[in-house]
């Protein structure tokens, strides 16, 4: 049996203490890329928590509403139209505004998005609509998003506050969580207590009725091809709505995530911050390896004068590399899991920690330990054994 | 057993020397700023000698031995090592002639992550042994005194016994010869004799040439014959006993009392 003397191995743990070190450096790198590119997510896939939570396979919305955020809505006659396609077993609408809610403790006005839909239809995937069913239908009443941000005040049955200058009462809570539509947080009623609230805000606001919807959700009937339906809806209906699959590559929630991508400054700044990261990492990795090679001078120079070739004491550099890599990965992404967490409850932002990133960034890890691996085994290719004597 | 060629010598190999060099220079760097170290060297070691190489600091003994040790490539002359002829060998070439030849240095050059018999080991491997390397590096460590010392690092080794380690490293895979620069530089009066017996009875025992540059008188009496160097020219070749009693006369003369350091 051919067992070689791990010597990449013995060389880094030798020194227990310098070992723990360099690992918690590579960790540090981990937990950098981990945090920004974390934090790129949180904010993209922040975008579609309330999308992914909408009950149909179609989503009717305004032409000119590109994103969330545009307050624009469409007739909603398009709905009824919709409903008379075969295979289309419903359309639900939704409407969505945003007005200040007062904080019950220190009384200050925070904006809040208001999400009203008729509870009698599953609008939503939202269990606690179902619960609270009743108390929605009574006036006055609402349920609050318990990942609303502090600043609104205690988020729990009974609040009594007010919204929109008048009184309102919390009979529930459900949980969604923030996005850049939301302001402060979301707040859930039925359609009929939105017209109390929204019908007449004074001279200067947009009088809503149930003459106009925000989203259209748009149920199939089981079996319906959705591509095919999407693409009858939009040829028949007007041309001022948008007709699209809410999943898929061209569907609603990737064309909202697409908007935040190619619209902001978010993906830039956040992918530098990674690499930043990644950057930092080369250099601790080098550093590390380095000063191995540097340390062991004479020791490596007396290999190759015995007969070791570069190739051995290359593999061995690598494998320091590798071995830092995968050791130091791992406690980056469980510290990384728990500021994951703790951020996302700061923010109520959606933090997820999903494989195919946890993969991305393992290999983005290797790749750091490499690259630094192969530049410092420059210093042990030079290394020249006659210099030993 | 050997025929004798009169004439082109530069040609000719005897498989009765470990190290024959015929008319070796040898220079550091190239063009205007190039500087001979070594001028005209001839040498033959027969096989199973122990040869000690002596001379004033800078006058060319490590370069010599890094030039036999084949570390070092070479263009000029003459350099047959073991059979194999040095001269104009690409570096892949040479690590393979290297294999064959035991390394002690001034420093011991240990692994302090590895163990002694580890250290050992990192030789044996080179050989592809792995089944007996344990047992090698074990036969090998006892036979220089270091039986109860095989699983201790450098850390707990005395100077001495770190270097009976590198001798064992340098020993294991039974080199036909073996270079030694210094090998006791570092070590006390007991200990540096203690490692040169050892070094002299093993190379005894498996019949190896050995060549040790070493400034240090006392173990003079280990070798076979004294070669001294000086500013880069053989200087003289003999026994211990006329060098020593040359050398002796030298320094009553007062003439050049600083080529033989003690
Ligand atoms: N790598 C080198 N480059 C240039 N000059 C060198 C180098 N190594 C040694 N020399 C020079 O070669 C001469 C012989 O050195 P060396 O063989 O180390 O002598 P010794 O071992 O006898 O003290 C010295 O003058 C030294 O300065
Ligand atoms: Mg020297």
């Amino acid at each position: 049996m051919i067992k070689r003397i791990p010597l990449a191995w013995l060389n880094l743990t030798h020194d227990r203490r310098r070992f723990a070190t360099s690992l918690a450096g590579v960790g540090f790198a981990v937990l950098l890329m981990f945090m920004f590119n974390g934090f790129m997510n949180a904010l993209y896939d922040s975008q579609l928590q309330l999308l992914n939570r909408f009950n149909g396979e179609v989503i009717i919305v305004n032409r000119l509403r590109t994103n969330m955020f545009v307050p624009r809505a469409f007739a909603r006659r398009r709905l009824y139209q919709a409903r008379a396609f075969e295979g289309v077993q419903d359309a639900y609408a939704m409407y969505i505004s945003e007005v200040n809610w007062k904080n019950p403790e220190n009384r200050k006005s925070r904006v809040v998005r208001v999400i009203a839909i008729n509870p009698d239809e599953p609008v939503l995937n939202i269990p606690e609509i179902e619960t609270h069913r009743q108390a929605l239908k009574l006036p006055e009443t609402a349920l609050m998003d318990t990942k609303s941000r502090v600043e609104v005040g205690p988020v729990e049955a009974g609040v009594i506050s007010e919204l929109a200058d008048r009184y309102i009462r919390l009979v529930g809570t459900f949980t969604i969580g923030t996005d850049f539509a939301s302001g402060n947080g979301n707040l859930l009623m039925s359609d009929q207590n939105f017209l109390r609230y929204f019908a007449d805000r004074g001279p200067e606001e947009d009088k809503r009725s149930f003459a106009t919807v925000d989203v259209g959700v748009v149920k199939l009937a089981p079996g319906t091809n959705v591509e095919r339906m999407v693409k009858t809806l939009q040829e028949h209906l007007p041309n001022d709505v948008l007709v699209m699959a809410r999943d898929g590559e061209n569907g609603f929630v990737i064309r909202e995530r697409k908007y935040w991508q190619e619209n902001t400054n978010i993906g830039f700044v956040f992918s530098l911050l990674t690499s930043m990261g990644f950057f930092v990492g080369i250099i601790l990795v080098y550093q590390i390896l380095y000063t191995d090679v540097a340390d062991h001078w004479a020791e490596y120079a007396t290999l190759k004068a015995m007969g070791y070739k570069n190739g051995y004491l290359l593999g061995v550099v690598m494998q320091e590399a590798f071995i830092l890599s995968v050791l130091g990965f791992i406690p980056g992404v469980l510290v990384s899991q728990l500021l994951y967490t703790a951020a996302g409850n700061a923010t109520g932002l959606f933090f997820q920690m999903t494989l195919e990133r946890i993969i991305n960034l393992l290999v983005a890890t290797f790749i750091m330990c490499l690259v630094s691996g192969a530049i410092a085994v420059r210093k042990v290719q030079t290394t020249d054994p006659a210099d030993v004597f | 057993m050997f025929k004798t060629q009169p004439q082109s010598t530069l040609d000719s190999s005897r498989d009765d020397l470990a190290v024959q060099i015929q008319h070796l220079n040898y220079f550091f760097g190239v063009g205007d700023l190039s500087k001979q170290v070594l001028f005209d060297i001839s040498l033959e070691l027969p096989k199973g000698q122990i040869v000690i190489l002596t001379g004033p600091s800078g006058s060319g003994k490590t370069t010599l031995l890094t030039l036999a040790g084949a570390l070092r490539r070479l263009q000029d002359g003459s350099l047959r090592v073991l059979g194999k002829e040095l001269v104009g060998l690409g570096d892949r070439a040479l690590v393979n002639v290297r294999r064959n030849i035991g390394f002690i240095f001034q420093a011991h050059n240990l692994f302090e992550s590895l163990t002694a018999s580890q250290n050992v080991e990192m030789a044996v491997e080179l050989t592809g042994k792995f089944a007996s390397k344990r047992e090698q590096s074990v036969t090998m460590l006892s036979a220089l005194g270091l039986a109860d010392r095989v699983d201790y690092k450098p850390k707990s080794l005395s100077g001495g016994q770190k270097q009976r380690v590198a001798i064992a490293r340098a020993l294991v895979n039974h080199p036909k010869l073996i270079l030694a620069d210094e090998p006791t530089a570092a070590l006390d009066k007991k200990s540096g004799r203690d490692v040169v017996t050892y070094l002299h009875n093993l190379s005894r025992q498996e019949g190896c040439t050995v060549l040790m540059v070493t400034h240090d008188n006392r173990i003079l009496d280990v070798a076979d014959r004294i070669i001294n160097l000086v500013d880069g020219r053989l200087e003289s070749d003999s026994t211990p006993n006329d060098f020593v009693q040359h050398k002796t006369q030298e320094a009553l003369t007062e003439v050049s009392a600083d080529m033989f350091i003690m």
